[in-house]
């Protein structure tokens, strides 16, 4: 017996690694095929325009078209925008990686000799810089009557860099400067031919002085001159948490939402806009329709907003800040005229990056996005929402007010809220905080229902008491959490579930009485 | 006395005071710049070695960074007791721009700055320069644009107001214009002259002189001009060829337009039918040839250069040749043959004249027939299969001449 069933075990054993040998040996054919299909696509061969769009999108002002020369056209006028703006891309990419890819495209002769020994020298001093220009104001000088040969001034340009000697940050630097610059068209190719850095001239630019409905004076945040307290909560349906704006997309719900707000005595929303969501630098029309529905929604309900930008977002490189420029340009200037907007909330929680993107991008990133947003919206307040009290006087002079989130001990909230007070008078919000009543077969030892009515009663009581502005989180426990918000483990994922004041079946949580003051 | 020690008193205490607080404040100036810029130059001529020096006490070796119009980087300095000095690169120095410094030490940006490369007049001058349009029209406020870019050996634009000399020569006339460099270029549009022919542009800056370029111009569009024809008889003879000719087509200054101006001739005969032909000046002369009618006709001709410019109308008459046309019918009535046809001498007509022969069944039309002459002649064969032995009528036309024959009987014999 054992010898039959020893011959079995050696048959099943030949025929498994026959099988296996013959997976291998097809599974290597057809990586071999596959290699030997991959390569340049073929349309690389043909001279294309190439595409200037998600690569990089500095503002481009044009100031004047007026020359002694020819009649500037539209299509000339794009084309040379764009290739000019290449130059600067490939030119700010050669610095950063040491190669002179694409320096032919853009640079005349002369030029392209001079950057070849700037990049060597560069590489050869192990010096890599990172850089971008974020705005342009070029004015025509000259278009001459072949239409071959242009001229112009591109005044103040605003250009950001991070120095790295060895792939260790040196410093950052930012620097205004007007640009002359000579462009010939060679090949179909605007290419650059002389170009001198000059300095900087006076700008013109006047101060927006429109009406502001939300005011800051002290610490205080002022609502059309009379003191306001933010009394908030932050908001997402129940059903399309994190993707408000998605297919799930329904008015009818938001409204009966909007009234359980308004009717628990809360005056504020904090509402979130995905960055990759929303269409990145070419932000769909149809998300910003949505967005502003539920703005309008909000003004009916005597809501008001705090916007937060840049949901979902993580890359701070400083190639990529043109791209995210556009973006808040785009969603911040379309709802500027909306007047229960309190704040535009640059970015959730962006010193959690700090570490992981490094400060020197985030922090830049931040201060240049608030200039951003108070170009597009001057009527509007603008905050950083910080995951901690403690990070809450970063950038603390350049932002309306302060917003900091706090999920730590309540009994430290007093004194680390007095460190900040000390630190800055400008007003202060907690813009997220809460517990999450998750107590069962995920976390045994986690906060049961009662606990959380618990907690808010006595962080309430503290506001009251000291007549803080807050946002609490938040309304809707959630049946689902996507995997991007809180990773993929149940136990974690589950905590995130329950941080509602109405649990998924839509029954009030008895912390619901404490939700405000 | 008293009084005079007092005031001796007071003056001394308040210079020392005076002295004291310059010590202190000095002491203050002191420790708050441990360094300060010691280069006291603001604008350096480019291709001379920069050196940037700072003066103060470095505990790390500061780097200095450098944007440039064409590049940026981290300069490393020489140490010498309290002062560091940083050299510019090679090639950075030799290129104008406005360049803006940052002393970093320790990761910290501790004091900032700009200087300025100008151009180097000194060196040897290089004038790059553009033609553009390199062709275009007499007159009329047509022009070509001349652009120069004066540079430097380092190619550096030259500065602002550099004089550059823009010569331009037609005929009998050199004119030199100065021009002076704005935005990098010094540029000049030449205005065409009313004559056409070639226009020679140079310039000159300093010692730098460019190549001779030259500039086209052509004549401008034809104004209206007459027509003319020549023919060897007056007669419709379908064989012989009236040629059409222009008169010199010129445009408004009276030059000879460009060869090669399409002229269209539009002919319209008695039927109110339009004919076309063409022709292409040589020197200002179009030709167009139109063949001869096959009958008498009468062409009024008028010609067009499309959309610009029209002649007169001229009227050709064409003459009948009158011919005399021999024919015979076959015994069945089957063959009948044309021919000779005789032309306007008694001379056999040419091969390829058209001979209609239409043939009618109780006066309705059964059928028409061409055939080409050939030496004179034709023949027309009517087949059994289509024509059963009945009575046909014929007329026979050539020529513009009709030929009535009353019925035949035609038969299978």
């Amino acid at each position: 017996m054992s010898l039959i069933n020893n011959k079995n075990n050696y048959r099943v054993f030949l025929l498994a690694s026959f099988i296996a040998l013959n997976i291998l040996v097809l599974y290597a054919i057809t990586s071999i095929l596959a290699y030997l299909n991959e390569g340049a696509d073929r349309s690389t061969m043909l001279h294309l325009d190439k595409m200037t769009i998600n690569t990089y999108l500095p503002k481009v002002s044009w100031e004047s078209l007026e020359n002694p020369g020819r009649a500037m056209e539209k299509q000339t006028l794009a084309t040379l925008e764009k290739h000019y703006l290449f130059s600067w891309y490939i030119k700010n990419n050669a610095l950063k990686t040491n190669t002179s890819e694409g320096i032919a495209d853009y640079f005349t002769e002369n030029p392209r000799k001079i950057l070849d020994t700037i990049i060597q020298q560069n590489k050869a001093n192990k010096i890599s810089i990172e850089s971008t220009t974020l705005t342009h104001n070029p004015k025509l000088e000259f278009y001459s009557e072949d239409g071959q040969l242009v001229v112009f001034t591109d005044e103040n340009v605003i250009e950001f860099q991070n120095i790295y000697q060895d792939k260790k940050l040196v410093t950052s630097v930012k620097d205004t400067a007007t640009y002359k610059v000579l462009m010939l068209l060679e090949d179909g190719f605007w290419r650059i031919r002389h170009c001198e850095r000059m300095a900087k001239v006076a700008d013109t630019l006047q101060a927006n002085t429109n009406e502001k409905t939300f005011t800051v004076k002290g610490n205080q945040i002022l609502k059309n001159n009379k003191p306001f307290v933010i009394k908030g909560i932050n908001y997402y349906p129940k059903n399309s948490a994190w993707d408000m704006y998605g297919d799930l997309f329904n008015l009818d719900t938001i409204a009966t939402d909007f009234d359980i707000i308004s009717k628990a005595k809360l005056n504020t929303i904090r509402i979130f806009v995905p960055y990759e969501d929303f269409g990145k630098a070419e932000v769909k029309t149809e998300k910003i329709e949505k967005l502003k529905q539920v703005l309008e929604l909000a003004k009916t309900k005597k809501l008001a907003v705090i916007i937060t930008l840049f949901d979902f977002y993580g890359d701070y490189s400083v190639s990529n800040w043109t791209l995210t420029q556009r973006h808040a340009e785009t969603v911040v200037s379309s709802c500027k005229n909306f007047d229960n907007i309190i704040a535009w909330d640059i970015k959730n929680e962006p010193d959690l990056d700090f570490e992981s993107r490094g400060i020197q991008n985030v922090k830049p990133w931040l201060s240049e996005m608030i200039e951003v947003v108070k170009k597009a919206a001057p009527n509007h307040l603008v905050t950083i929402g910080y995951s901690s009290i403690k990070a809450g006087e970063i950038l603390k002079d350049e932002v309306d007010f302060v917003s900091y989130h706090y999920y730590e001990d309540i009994l430290l909230f007093k004194d680390k809220l007095a460190i900040l007070e000390k630190a800055t008078n400008k007003p202060l919000v907690v813009q997220e905080f809460g517990m999450s009543s998750n107590k069962g077969f995920w976390s045994w030892n986690g906060n049961s229902k009662e606990d959380q009515a618990e907690y808010h009663k006595k962080m309430q009581a503290i506001f009251k008491e000291k007549q803080l502005a807050f946002v609490s989180w938040t309304l809707y426990d959630f049946p689902k959490v996507p995997n991007g918000v809180a990773g993929k483990w149940p136990w974690i994922k589950n905590k995130q579930k329950q941080f509602g004041f109405i649990d998924v079946e839509g029954r009030q949580k008895p912390s619901f009485s404490y939700i405000s003051y | 006395m008293m009084k005079r020690k007092l005031h001796i008193i007071i003056i001394l205490v308040s210079i020392a005071l005076v002295l004291l607080s310059v010590t202190l404040l000095d002491k203050k100036s002191i420790t708050k710049n441990t360094l300060s810029y010691i280069t006291t130059q603001e604008n350096f001529v480019a291709g001379k070695p920069i050196a940037i020096e700072f003066k103060g006490s470095f505990e790390n070796k500061p780097q200095l960074y450098i944007i440039h119009s064409f590049g940026r980087t981290l300069l490393d300095g020489i140490l010498k007791k309290d002062i560091i000095q940083f050299n510019l690169p090679k090639n950075y120095y030799n290129k104008t721009s406005l360049v803006s410094w940052f002393l970093i030490e320790n990761n910290d940006e501790k004091a900032k700055g700009n200087f300025q490369i100008i151009p180097n007049d000194e060196t040897k001058t290089n004038l790059e320069s553009y033609l553009g349009p390199p062709s275009t029209l007499v007159g009329d406020g047509h022009f070509t644009m001349f652009v120069t870019i004066p540079t430097d050996n380092f190619d550096n634009p030259k500065f602002t107001n550099t004089e550059v000399a823009i010569k331009h020569q037609f005929l009998n006339t050199i004119a030199t214009d100065n021009e002076k460099t704005k935005d990098f270029i010094a540029w000049k549009n030449i205005y065409a002259p009313t004559k056409s022919g070639g226009v020679l542009i140079s310039a000159s800056c300093n010692e730098a002189i460019t190549k001779e370029f030259d500039a086209v111009i052509y004549p401008s569009i034809a104004t209206d001009f007459t027509i003319a024809y020549k023919r060897n008889h007056e007669f419709a003879d379908g064989n012989q060829i009236t040629r059409l000719t222009t008169s010199i087509l010129k445009d408004k200054f009276g030059n000879t337009v460009s060869d090669g101006t399409m002229v269209t001739f539009i002919i319209k005969n008695k039927e109110n039918v339009l004919l076309k032909t063409f022709g292409t000046t040589i020197e200002g002369i179009a030709t167009g040839q139109i063949l001869h009618p096959e009958k008498e006709n009468s062409y009024i001709v008028k010609a067009y250069v499309n959309g610009i410019s029209k002649s007169n109308s001229i009227q050709i008459n064409y003459k009948s040749i009158n011919p005399t046309i021999a024919y015979s019918f076959s015994k069945d009535n089957r063959t009948i043959s044309v021919g000779p046809i005789k032309s306007f001498m008694n001379q056999i007509v040419p091969d390829g004249i058209k001979v209609t022969l239409r043939i009618y069944h109780n006066d309705t039309l059964v059928e028409t027939i061409i055939e080409d002459s050939n030496r004179g002649k034709a023949t027309f064969y009517l087949s059994p299969e289509f024509y059963k032995e009945k009575k046909y009528s014929f007329e026979i036309e050539t020529l513009g001449k009709t030929i009535k024959k009353a019925e035949k009987n035609v038969s299978n014999k």
